[in-house]
This record gives C-alpha cells, structure tokens and sequence, in this order.
C-alpha cells in the first residue's frame, strides 16, 4: 500500500487499498453512476476546505459567552490589551475599536461571528469562493490592524512562540495562495496559483521574518518566554498546565538556546523550497513537527482549552501553509488517470 | 459573569428542533416509502435535535436523563458496529458512520458532565450555569473539530447525500439518475427529485444540510461546557 499526494489528493491508489476489489465491485455494479463521484478530490481543494473549517471554527469560537461580555473578562478587554506597547497612533486605532466592541459588545461580536460563518461557507462553495477569498484577506487584514495590534510587531515582543507575525495574517496568506486558478503545472498547490518564482519568494520571506522575529526584539529574552508561557497557564486543564510548568522552565533556564535553534529551523525550512524534491519534503515535514510541538507547549491552542480565544493561533495554519508547499508527486492531467484508472478498469473488466 | 445573548440559545434550541422535524419526518416518510437506507441516521439525528435542544434551553428539556444515556449509548454501539463493518467491507476510510459514532459520544459526555440550571430563566439555562463537572476541553475541542471538520467536507462533497448514506451504499443520493421517478438534471446536481412533499423531504442536499447544522451546532455546545 502506497500512501502519496498527488494533484488530485492524498490517498491510496484504490488497486492498493485493502477490500479494493469490493470497492471495484461495487463500481461495477453500477453504483457509481458518475466518474465524479469516485475521483479523489483536488488537492488544493483539501486545503481549502481546511481553511473553511478553520474559518468555522473561529466563527463558532467568535460566539462563546465570553465574547459578548463587556469590560476587562470579554472581548472589549482582549482587544484593549493588543494595543500595550505599540507607537501611539496604531495603540489609538486599536483602542478605538476596542471602546466599540465595548459599548456594543452584543452587536459587533454578532457582526464579528456573521462575517467569519459567512467566509467558512462561501469557501466551501465552488460558486462563491473567490467573494469569500477575497472578503477573508480583507477581514485578516483588519483584525491584524484593529484586533492584533499589527502582531505586536513594533511593541519588540513579537515571537514565533507566541504566533508572530500574527495568525491572521496566515488566514490571508493562504487565501492568496490556495486560490482558484487554472494555472501551469507546478511541483506545488502554491506555485500553481502563483507562479514558482512567487511562491518561493513568498515562502523564503515569510520563513526569513519568522527567524528573525524568533531571535530578534525580547525574543530571547528568558523573562519574557517564560511570561509568555506563565500568561497562558490559568484555566488550562492539568495535563497542558503541566507541560506549561515544563516549557516555563525550559524558557527560564535555556531561552536563547531555543529561540536560536527555532531561528535556524525556520532559516532552514526557507531554503527547502529551493532544495530537490526529497529534501523539500524533508523541511516541511520538520516545519509540520516544530510547530505542531509550538502550537501544543507555548501557544496552547491559541488558548481555546482555556476559553476565550477567538481563533486557534498560528501553529495549524502554519501547517496547512507547509502543505501548499508539498511536492506533488504527478503532474496535472496525469494524476487524475493515475488516481482513477485503476478504477475505471476494475469496472470495464467487471461488465 | 458572562453575558450571553438568550436569543442566540433560543436560535439553536429552535435550529436543533428543526432539524429533529425534518429527520423525523424523513424517518416516517422513507418507512413508508419501504426505503429505509439512512434510517438509523434520521432517529439518531432526532434524537439529538431534541436533546441538544434541552441542553440549550433548559425548560425545553425532558425526559429522565438515564433515558437518554441508553439512547446514546446504544447509538454509540451501534454506529461503531456499523464503522468496524464498513471497513471490514471496504477498507479503511472514514466512514461517516465514525463521524456519528463520534457524535453519539458526545451526547453522552453531555449527560455525564452535565450542567446544572441555577434559574428558571427563560433566558436559557447555558447564561446562567454552574458546572457540576467539567468535561476535559481537549476532548472537547477534539470533538469540536471533527464535528466541523465533518461540516465542511460534507457540504464540499460531490456525493450528495453522503451524511445519511455514505460514499459506498447504494443509493439514489449518490447517483439521482438511477433512482426511479428522478428528475435526472436536478438530480444530478443533488437537489430537488420530483415526486413532491416526500421527495423533497428525501433532497440529498437537504439530508447533508441537516448534519451540518447538527455539527456546528454541537460543536457551539461543546466549547459552550468549557
């Protein structure tokens, strides 16, 4: 059995799947009245719908009963918190809308949920996925502005480990790169929409700022990644606040370390895209692994165990961002044959 | 104290009513029609709609909660038997039988970490809770994102009507134009078969709206118990 991703989707050649001549039975006893219905779907289209549940599941996030709460507990209180530190002028934009959501805390969070929902399903159909594409950049733009305090990029305190640039700003990232096009074959979803040239160029600078942020500002600072942590620990259940007390006192003891060896993995992976095939695969799988590792111990979750949290931070979108990246290993037009053809025969010699 | 909005509980309790009538209906309708692929999946889907409906607002709720444990239990059993066959026939792939296994387990988390009303509030029970128990939010969030998951890969698919038949029953849902009495084009795309009231109780897109709303709607009562 043979597990690969093709254009036309992760999965098994349905030849090699275990019960397959069931599966070619079945086809051939006419079942399967469409080829449609038994082509693994797109591989960007996986991604997309990835996207869209993320999409929901800050839409669902957007509507807890936190959110609605006036004052310093609810939402009001988290946007007025991302204004600490930055230069006056963004500080004021972003308590400005703060004071919004606090005087109609009811009324722009249902806004607020009615946009995302409205993104989440509008991605998921083929007909509205560019308006919703579109309105997502648009939306991600403005929450990195108005709700993130522009990632705390000019506060000094942006880190990798916190979800720096900003998780957001990964929502737009992937709208730009997953979307809908017919373009030249490519070794990966990304360089298909794109162009190669861009999608490497986009890929190395996303990478070289997530390295520099990793070592750059307080972002070696032990007090600071072990706050960072301590920050996240209250309302935690006790198996993460436990791997919380190790991660403090990893930060507390060996923070420049970590946040050098972060820095060299990300300056890696930059690179990856530009190595062959197998050694791409290489960097990214590693990409997959250090920030599912981030995403688990230093953001936890984006803080959604603890209640609260309006989205799941950057560690699964930096994934599915990998994932854009992965080579293919067909070429389109062929994929689909090689994916389907097994099939078709199964069910020609079964007439 | 958080301020929840009572009409959003109300929303969803109403949601989830809904869609317990329309499964009920299409339950009644395919036993009539001698057609009962996806039976298992209307009952379950009602009862749920009915449950969930109790859990958002508390005067809605009835019935012994044993009741409702043994329901659910006896679904989870169920739709693992059905999941452990499926593969057994067809190899492995998620079956949606696994979703609605997934589904029935939480239901009875929901009973084993129950809420406790401390009004009689017609502004709903969830505003106003203390919790007796917490479940574990990993789990929770877990759950969450399989029901969502399960959402959006439901809406995108091709196979119409997967969420109440699967991908390798057969079935009219996969393929309108093998059904009897089917308008093919409409069909085809998975929407409306001619045939009426109880064709149109039996859309495929219809059946698959139904599980959606009962995923997000889950999952908001999942992150509702943190």
């Amino acid at each position: 059995m043979v597990v690969m991703v093709t254009e036309s989707g992760v999965g098994m050649s349905i030849a090699e799947r275990p019960g397959g001549n069931a599966l070619a039975a079945t086809c051939g006893s006419g079942e399967f009245a469409n080829d449609e219905y038994r082509r693994p779907r797109d591989f960007r289209e996986s991604l997309l719908l990835v996207l869209a549940t993320l999409w929901l599941l800050d839409a669902v996030l957007q509507i807890q009963r936190c959110m609605f709460t006036p004052g310093s507990s609810g939402l009001s209180g988290m946007l007025n918190s991302m204004a600490r530190g930055n230069p006056s002028w963004i500080a004021h934009t972003v308590t400005w809308n703060a004071s919004m959501v606090y005087h109609q805390p009811v009324l722009t969070n249902t806004f607020f949920a009615l946009i995302q929902f409205l993104i989440a399903f509008g991605i998921v159909s083929k007909r509205t996925r560019k308006p919703a594409l579109a309105l997502s950049i648009a939306w991600a733009l403005g929450v990195w502005w108005f709700g993130e305090g522009l990632g705390e990029l000019l506060s000094g305190g942006a880190t990798p480990f916190r979800g720096s640039p900003g998780a957001v700003l990964f929502y737009a990232l992937l709208a730009v790169l997953l979307w809908p096009s017919e373009g030249s074959d490519g070794p990966f979803v990304a360089a298909r929409t794109v162009g190669l040239n861009a999608a490497r160029i986009i890929w190395v600078a996303v990478w070289a700022v997530m390295a520099l942020l990793a070592v750059a500002g307080s972002g070696r600072s032990p007090r600071v990644l072990h706050d960072l942590v301590a920050g996240m620990n209250s309302g935690q259940p006790g198996w993460l606040a436990a791997v919380d007390r190790c991660v403090e006192s990893l930060f507390l003891h060996h923070a420049s370390p970590l946040a050098i060896s972060l820095a060299i993995v990300c300056f890696v992976v930059a690179i990856g895209v530009i190595l062959p095939p197998a050694l791409t695969r290489a960097t990214l799988a590693l990409a997959v692994v250090v920030f599912a590792i981030i995403w688990v111990a230093t953001q936890n979750f984006g803080g959604i165990l603890a209640g609260g949290a309006t989205d799941p931070n950057s560690g699964p979108l930096v994934i599915v961002l990998a994932l854009t990246y992965w080579p293919l290993t067909d070429t389109r037009g062929t994929s689909s044959a090689v994916a389907s053809g097994p099939v078709v025969a199964a069910t020609e010699a079964d007439r | 104290m958080a301020m929840t909005p009572s009409w959003l509980y109300y929303l969803c309790g109403a949601l989830m009513l809904v869609v317990a009538a329309y499964c009920l209906v299409s339950l009644v309708v395919e036993l009539a029609a001698h057609r009962p692929s996806g039976w298992d999946i209307d009952l379950t889907h009602t009862f749920m709609g009915v449950s969930m409906a109790g859990q958002a607002v508390a005067r809605w709720a009835f019935g012994p909660r044993v009741v409702w444990e043994v329901i659910f239990a006896t679904l989870l059993i169920w739709f693992l038997a059905r999941t452990v066959r499926s593969m057994q026939r067809y190899g492995p792939h998620l079956s949606h039988f696994m979703v609605h296994a997934a589904m029935s387990l939480a239901m009875l988390l929901m009973y084993w970490f129950p809420v406790q009303t401390v009004g009689t509030s017609p502004a709903g029970s969830m505003s106003l809770l203390t919790k007796a128990s917490k479940l574990d939010p990993g789990l929770a969030f877990v759950l969450a994102s399989i029901f969502l998951s399960s959402a959006m890969f439901t809406l995108a698919s091709a196979n119409k009507g997967r969420s109440h038949h699967g991908t390798h029953v057969p079935t009219y849902a996969m393929s309108g134009a093998a059904r009897p009495g089917t308008s093919p084009r409409r069909a085809e795309r998975g929407l409306i078969p001619a045939g009426g009231i109880p064709e149109f109780v039996g859309a495929p897109w219809l059946e698959d709206a139904s599980h959606v709303v009962l995923c997000v709607l889950m999952a908001f009562l999942l992150f509702a118990m943190n």
